[in-house]
């Protein structure tokens, strides 16, 4: 049994309850191979740096397995005869990552930028027609 | 007939004051030498979903950034070359960014 690190995308027009199945389905045949998929993760719709067969956006789907070879070999014939998946990859490794992968621990961060600008913005929007009050009541 | 004397003796003078010879070489500012950013202590890890990362070893147009400038040990950059290569495929990142 190895450590491996699987990535799919799924294409852009699928809903994300279909790209969990497709998940499930994957899980189902490295089960099926004596697998084990120790860590899932759904990293969300994500924009493609460049495009993958016509598609912009896709949704990215991470694995850890512990499974023998002819289970991910398996998995990625599956994979390569399904439409909906625009790109595979499997790295055996020789660890997992504890805790959550760097995507989204990256996708956290920006957002509690995003969060902390937005608040921001409010803040000051609040100060403006504060003042513009003010100076309506001078006049 | 006088001129190649001169050319001559300028050409034995040049190397004293231009390059590594010459001045003496003073130890004006005490600097570390910049290290590998992915050892030492402070280690950044190598990882290919890790595009923040990533991008800090790469030029505006996405290429590799040669070692020289960026002082990575070549064990790493050999492991931080097959980590962008994988961001690559996974459209992680892009091969040209325009």
């Amino acid at each position: 049994m190895s450590y491996y690190e699987c990535i799919f995308i799924a294409r852009q027009d699928l809903l994300q309850s279909q790209a969990d199945a497709l998940a499930e389905s994957y899980e189902k045949v490295l089960a099926e191979h004596k697998g084990k998929v120790v860590k899932k993760e759904y990293w969300g719709l994500r924009n493609l740096a460049y495009p993958i067969k016509k598609n912009k956006r896709g949704h990215y789907i991470f694995f850890n397995v512990e499974a023998p070879a002819e289970a991910i070999q398996e998995m990625e014939r599956q994979m390569r005869f399904n439409e909906d998946v625009i790109r595979y990859l499997s790295i055996k490794v020789n660890d997992f990552e504890k805790g959550p992968s760097a995507v989204l621990r990256n996708q956290e961060r920006e957002d509690n930028i995003r969060e902390k600008f937005a608040r921001d913005y409010a803040d000051r929007s609040e100060d403006i027609s504060e003042e513009m009050n003010e100076e309506n009541h001078a006049s | 007939m006088r001129r190649s004397p001169t050319r001559n003796s300028s050409r034995t003078e040049r190397p004293q004051g231009n390059r590594q010879g010459g001045i003496p070489q003073l130890k004006v500012f005490n600097r570390p030498r910049r290290t590998c950013p992915f050892s030492g202590p402070k280690a950044l890890k190598i990882d290919y979903k890790d595009v923040r990362m990533l991008s800090r070893f790469v030029t505006e147009r996405g290429r590799i950034m040669p070692r020289r400038i960026t002082f990575v040990s070549l064990k790493a950059q050999r492991q931080l070359s097959t980590a962008i290569k994988r961001a690559r495929f996974l459209a992680l990142m892009p091969y040209v960014a325009e």
